[in-house]
């Protein structure tokens, strides 16, 4: 798996066209639901975005952070299994929103917390992780 | 020679800005000059706009120029160094400006910057471009500053794009991304 985070109109996508082939993208801002992944079953390349809403969509349903992570590291793990089965590549795209204030509503506060504890959790299961900032691509070391 | 440099609030990086356009201006001659994007304001801006003054120090000539960047680099004379500082509030009256709002869109910005960068090249003006990082934090909610925000985005990354030298400033601490003769990413 490969991760890109950046910021908001950071150029993401772009990067993420330059590198992979014809991926399939799965991506939550289409309406794609998270876990629906798993019936693309003849992809090769799966590049999903949007984490920050589907976090956003789970919130309401599970008012506990600590279950919410296990249940986003667990579709991260489900996608690294399948990643090694199928032989293909996993592409995750995560939005860097950790550097503004803190918000001061409770729900946009958990997402905060939650959408930065997916990007750690996700960045020890990828082999490679790339920060984007203006269109500009740096791998991050470990 | 084009360089854009970003950073956070209080990251460093006009100071950061000014050195490099210092150094520019040393290696290669010519008038050095500061490009304020700011104007007018209440006693508090003021004063940041004298705190900035006053570190800049002496040698430059001072323009001020909400909006029409061009407008501005028609006054510097070829072989000059122009320092820009900075992007988030032009961009800020481009698009909000009672004096501006109604004429200019994005395109029409980013139509001015590809001109000012072609014409600086062309005139063989040295620029250094000052902005500021705004785009990490939480995605706004606001149909207006997701507007601003794209915008914004949308100029950096034209603008790095074309640049020769690009600088993430952190703590006082330049992280180069992108350097004159380096490969570009």
């Amino acid at each position: 798996m490969q991760l890109f985070i950046g910021g908001t109109c950071a150029g993401k996508r772009d990067a993420v066209r330059r590198r992979f082939d014809a991926p399939h993208w799965h991506s939550a801002h289409a309406g794609c639901r998270l876990e629906a992944w798993r019936s693309l079953a003849e992809t090769r390349c799966l590049v999903l975005e949007g984490w920050e809403r589907w976090i956003g969509q789970r919130l309401a349903g599970e008012p506990d952070d600590d279950r919410l992570r296990q249940a986003m590291v667990r579709e991260l793990d489900a996608l690294q299994y399948w990643e090694a089965e199928q032989g293909g590549e996993v592409v995750l795209i995560l939005l860097e929103m950790g550097r503004g204030i803190v918000p001061l509503g409770t729900d946009k506060r958990r997402l905060r917390d939650l959408n930065g504890w997916l990007a750690q959790d996700a960045a020890v299961r990828c082999e490679r992780a790339w920060y984007v900032w203006n269109g500009q691509v740096k791998e991050l070391s470990r | 020679m084009i360089a854009f440099i970003s950073g956070g609030a209080r990251s460093g990086k006009s100071a950061h800005a000014e050195a490099l356009a210092r150094r520019w201006q040393a290696e290669r001659g010519g008038a050095r000059y500061y490009l304020a994007t700011s104007s007018g304001g209440n006693d508090e801006w003021q004063a940041r706009i004298g705190r900035h003054r006053q570190a800049r120090g002496e040698g430059w000539i001072t323009l001020e120029e909400p909006v029409d960047l061009c407008a501005a680099l028609e006054r510097v004379e070829s072989g000059g160094t122009l320092l820009l500082d900075c992007l988030t509030l032009w961009a800020s009256q481009l698009l909000y400006s009672s004096e501006y709002a109604s004429e200019l869109d994005e395109a029409q910005g980013v139509a001015m910057i590809e001109r000012l960068l072609a014409e600086a090249r062309q005139r063989n003006v040295t620029l250094v471009i000052v902005s500021n990082d705004v785009n990490e934090g939480m995605p706004p909610e606001d149909a207006e500053v997701w507007r601003y925000l794209a915008f914004l985005q949308r100029v950096h990354r034209l603008v790095v794009q074309e640049a020769d030298e690009v600088i993430q400033v952190m703590a006082g601490l330049p992280q180069v991304w992108k350097r004159r003769g380096e490969e570009r990413s």
